[in-house]
């Protein structure tokens, strides 16, 4: 029990420790304000959005953003080739970035730590098994994994999802049986082996405290990532489907316009900028506090 | 001592070819319905004898790890297998492609490497400037943008608002030029065409812009903080005392070895770069691989999806090989 | 041959302007070594570097004079220091490990010394046969250079890379490149101190045989007084970026006047004596930026009395070229 408390405090001290240095990070805090801004947004949705994300009106077909010609406040940022309206698809298009952003990070992480902390803890068959597999899994491009996996399963949320995270587990697992083996050797590992400690409780609460920093830069770092792989591959048509609001879909969707109404694909690529932008900000904020040697100038 | 190493490097690719082949070829089982019912679905009704000789032709009634001894034997002789759709042996197709993308991709590395080498110098030597600021500022943006979405905005730009750079293809419609190797910058210059040539470039320049960007981006970041922690060494002070005049220092003895750190991370971004291309080249209209890939998804031609994806890997696998080659030359200390 | 004049460097800092090297004052002849005492963080090192011209970031001279045979090295334009540098006056560095660049071979980069000075050329014949009869004499020269600072096999080390070769190897490339233009003076920067005990008197030896044979001047930074007292005819003591001490090693080391000298010799163990009392210095170097213009050693000081915190000192002649600045002498 003493031993759980106290690398729970271990934990708790070393993120407080870790957003604290953070605050002193203007770029990073920026990027933590507007990825805040977004969830809030995608939470929101419903309130915040003027028309129905889905709602087609023929009537109202390519009307252009407010500030052109012939367009009006009631559609802020105009309307595609159906007639709906682009900011209220813009604003239920952060629900999907943002879930499947978080969950392809999360469940990738989720297996990726466990994987790692076993193989590099263990080593033996097991690691040799995952090690190799891992590397099988390295020797393809993500996008091109993706799509495949996309093209076998066919769209969808949790294809989308599938495709994202079976490869995307391979970092962290080999980030975090890497920090393992190098901890593993550690005076305070050994100290602890050498009290009789268990294994489990070893790795839970003398390691892998150490290691969540690391964890946490390459998942933020990722997380950039994972939305812009959905959005490539919902843009090829073979993530979300329209009439679900996805950025990546709609930018797709406004290729055909381009000569007539250039908005339907810039401003949802705008918005898709802008989060990728913040996150990676913030992502750098970190790996900068975590890691001072790599500091920027 | 090289050589043995360079032997190794190579021999340790076998079994990771091996398993790319597996792991596609088991993927593909997993199609939902078999290829012969994919093939004849449209056609509607079809006799259970075709089917039955169909299901043979492909050696759909073996067990499956014939099926995969059979499909490896044929792989490792360059037979893919055959396009569902369009009858042709998968091979013949990605070999047309081939030239057009590997043309691009060239082009588009080419670009990135010789802007993002020396902007990444200078922000290094010239800390904290505008310009450091600026590029850094820029490189970021270009981190974080998608690659579809920059091509975009650059035909909105470029073609539509500007029209000065066609959007799709790869060279303008009615200009004849003689194949000769399939790459037609090269053929262009060949066949001594210069309308070709013209047209080739200027249909060349946006997509490889788009494709080179993250590269670019990435690179020019690369390079500014190597050069930032090599200009803190001794030697450089050293290559100062010397008499050394400080281009020379900074381009022979700093950035030779800021290059050890940039050839990582150019290998690394090696597949960022294959998978952008599936997106440049459905972007801008690109007869290239990444778009026969793309068409063949929404045709469910799995064969053919099943060859570029293996060859994509193997590609891949190549070009981290050569970057590990490549790497022993630049970096003394590893080639013992 | 060298006269430094009230040298002053300071490092614009965050923190305000520290005070690095604080009118130092010395001078040193034709063939004579003169040794720059100190304990690290003092601003040796500093000293050099700002001889040369390489003036480490953020720092500036703001005062002082650097006499290089008569002409003030400070009014030399860039291109005039250059010129200057590995050429008439050359530097060896602490660690080899770090002074050389990993990816070049070892050989080329005593050769580039050669070349940057354009030493070696060709004057007769084609573009083509000037350039291959310039690669032959460098390359002779440079196995000449390496077999004089005894490198064996000079012809295949020539090859290979600074990884490749031992500490004290390196450190011998690193004298051989100071060597290749026959410079007037060296600056050498504890050019022992990386290295293991047995390679250090190698590389001393080795020192010694240059300025004999070659009567090259050498200035050598050490912490090291034993060192010192063996190679050096001349000696200046440095703490905080001052000179506190100067005179022939003789009359410094057997009657040293500042107490921090008197405190450096007490904390020498000597084997030939057989009881050994060693008394180390109490405290360690203080932070420059918090300095003032008073004596900077008054608070490690066992001599200290209230006249040290009066006023500014200065160097004091004791007689026979012997100085020190302390408010005993004064």
């Amino acid at each position: 029990m003493e031993t759980h408390l106290r690398s729970l405090r271990l934990f708790g001290q070393n993120l407080q420790a870790f957003f604290s240095q953070l605050k002193k990070h203007p770029s990073a805090w920026l990027g933590g304000i507007v990825i805040l801004l977004y969830v809030a947004m995608a939470i929101i949705a419903p309130l915040l959005a003027p028309h129905s994300p889905i709602g087609t009106d023929l009537q109202l077909r390519l009307i252009p953003p407010f500030w052109q010609d012939g367009g009006t406040w009631s559609h802020f940022f105009g309307t595609d080739v159906l007639g709906m309206d682009l900011l209220s698809r813009i604003i239920y298009g952060a629900r999907i970035s943002l879930l499947i952003g978080f969950l392809a990070v999360g469940i990738s992480v989720l297996i990726g730590v466990v994987l790692g902390m076993l193989a590099g803890y263990f080593r033996g068959f097991f690691d040799e098994i995952i090690s190799r597999f891992a590397e099988l899994l390295m020797a393809f491009p993500f996008l091109i994994f993706a799509i495949g996996i996309m093209a076998v399963l066919g769209p969808g949320f949790g294809n989308l999802l599938l495709a994202l995270t079976f490869k995307g587990w391979v970092e962290f697992f080999r980030l975090v049986r890497g920090e393992m083996m190098v901890e593993k050797t550690k005076e305070y590992v050994e100290a602890a082996t050498a009290l009789g400690v268990s294994h489990l409780r070893i790795i839970i609460s003398e390691i892998l405290p150490n290691v969540v920093h690391s964890i946490l830069v390459l998942g933020t770092l990722r997380l950039g990532y994972m939305i812009i792989m959905e959005a490539s591959l919902s843009f090829l048509g073979l993530g979300i489907q329209p009439p679900t609001p996805a950025w990546g879909s709609m930018i797709s969707a406004g290729r055909d316009y381009m000569m007539t109404a250039w908005w339907i694909s810039t401003i949802p690529g705008i918005a898709l900028l802008i989060l990728v932008l913040s996150i990676n900000l913030f992502g750098e904020g970190l790996r900068d506090v975590s890691d001072p040697r790599l500091k920027r100038g | 001592m090289r050589a043995v190493k360079i032997v190794e490097r190579v021999l340790a690719t076998i079994p990771i070819m091996i398993g790319v082949a597996i792991l596609v070829f088991l993927f593909m089982r997993f199609t939902p319905g078999d290829p012969v019912d994919l093939m004849m679905g449209k056609d509607g009704n079809v006799s259970a004898q075709e089917v039955a000789t169909l299901r043979a032709q492909f050696n759909l009634d073996e067990p499956i790890y014939v099926q995969l001894f059979d499909y490896l034997h044929k792989a490792s002789q360059g037979d893919l297998g055959l396009s569902f759709k369009k009858n042709r042996p998968v091979i013949e197709l990605v070999k047309e492609a081939l030239p057009a993308t590997v043309e691009l991709s060239l082009v588009a590395v080419v670009i990135s490497l010789f802007i993002a080498i020396p902007i990444g110098v200078y922000s290094a030597v010239k800390q904290n400037s505008l310009i450091d600021r600026a590029s850094m500022g820029i490189s970021f943006l270009g981190v974080s943008m998608p690659a579809f979405w920059l091509g975009i905005v650059l035909i909105l730009i470029f073609s539509v608002k500007l029209g000065i750079s066609p959007a799709q293809g790869r060279i303008d419609y009615g200009v004849g030029l003689d194949k000769v190797t399939g790459f037609y910058l090269l053929d262009s210059i060949l066949t001594g065409n210069f309308q070709a040539f013209k047209s080739t470039l200027s249909h060349l320049l946006l997509p490889a812009i788009t494709l080179g960007a993250t590269l670019a981006a990435i690179v020019t970041r690369v390079v500014r903080s190597s050069m930032l922690e090599v200009l803190r060494q001794d030697y450089i002070v050293m290559a100062r005392a010397k008499g050394m005049s400080e281009f020379k220092v900074v381009v022979k003895h700093a950035l030779r070895n800021a290059l050890i750190p940039t050839v990582t991370v150019v290998g690394l971004e090696i597949g960022v770069l294959l998978g952008g291309n599936m997106i440049v080249e459905t972007v801008f209209g690109w007869p290239g691989l990444g778009r026969i890939a793309v068409e063949a998804i929404f045709n469910r031609d799995y064969p053919l999806v099943q060859g570029v994806v293996m060859f994509y890997a193997i590609v891949f696998v190549m070009a981290n090989l050569i970057v590990d080659i490549l790497y022993t030359y630049i970096n003394p200390k590893i080639s013992i | 041959m060298l006269q430094v004049k009230d040298l002053t460097m300071v490092y614009e800092t965050d923190r305000g302007k520290v005070k690095a090297v604080n009118g130092v004052n010395f001078s040193i002849g034709h063939g004579e070594v003169l040794g720059l005492v100190g304990e690290s963080g003092c601003g040796k090192s500093a000293t050099l570097l700002t001889l040369l011209g390489l003036v480490p970031y953020p720092g500036k001279i703001t005062s002082g004079e650097i006499l290089f045979n008569g002409e003030d090295l400070r009014k030399k334009s860039p291109t005039e220091m250059r010129n200057i540098r590995g050429k008439d006056i050359a530097m060896i560095f602490q660690d080899p490990m770090t002074a050389l660049n990993p990816v070049f071979k070892v050989g080329e980069q005593i050769r580039e010394t050669l070349r940057i000075h354009g030493l070696m050329q060709e004057q007769k014949g084609s573009w083509w046969s000037r350039r291959k009869k310039q690669n032959h004499n460098e390359r002779e020269r440079v196995m000449e250079l390496m077999k004089e600072v005894g490198i064996p096999s000079p012809d295949e080390r020539f090859f290979e890379y600074p990884h490749q070769f031992s500490g004290g190897m390196q450190q011998r490339v690193v004298i051989a490149i100071a060597l290749a233009c026959s410079a007037q003076l060296l600056l050498a920067d504890e050019p022992t101190t990386a290295l293991d005990v047995t390679i250090q008197a190698q590389i001393l030896e080795l020192l010694n045989k240059i300025n004999r044979e070659r009567e090259t001047a050498i200035i050598m930074v050490t912490h090291n007084l034993g060192m010192a007292a063996e190679f050096c005819q001349k000696i200046a003591v440095m703490y905080a970026g001052e000179i506190v001490e100067q005179g022939p090693t003789d009359a410094v080391l057997e009657n040293p006047k500042h107490p921090y000298t008197q405190g450096l010799l007490q904390s020498i163990p000597r084997i030939s004596e057989r009881k050994q009392r060693i008394e180390p210095i109490p405290g360690s170097v203080p932070d420059l930026a918090t300095l003032d213009e008073t004596c900077a050693f008054y608070p490690r000081c066992g001599k200290r009395t209230k006249a040290c915190l009066l006023k500014k000192y200065n160097l004091e002649d004791l007689g026979e070229g012997h100085s020190a600045k302390c408010a005993l002498y004064s």
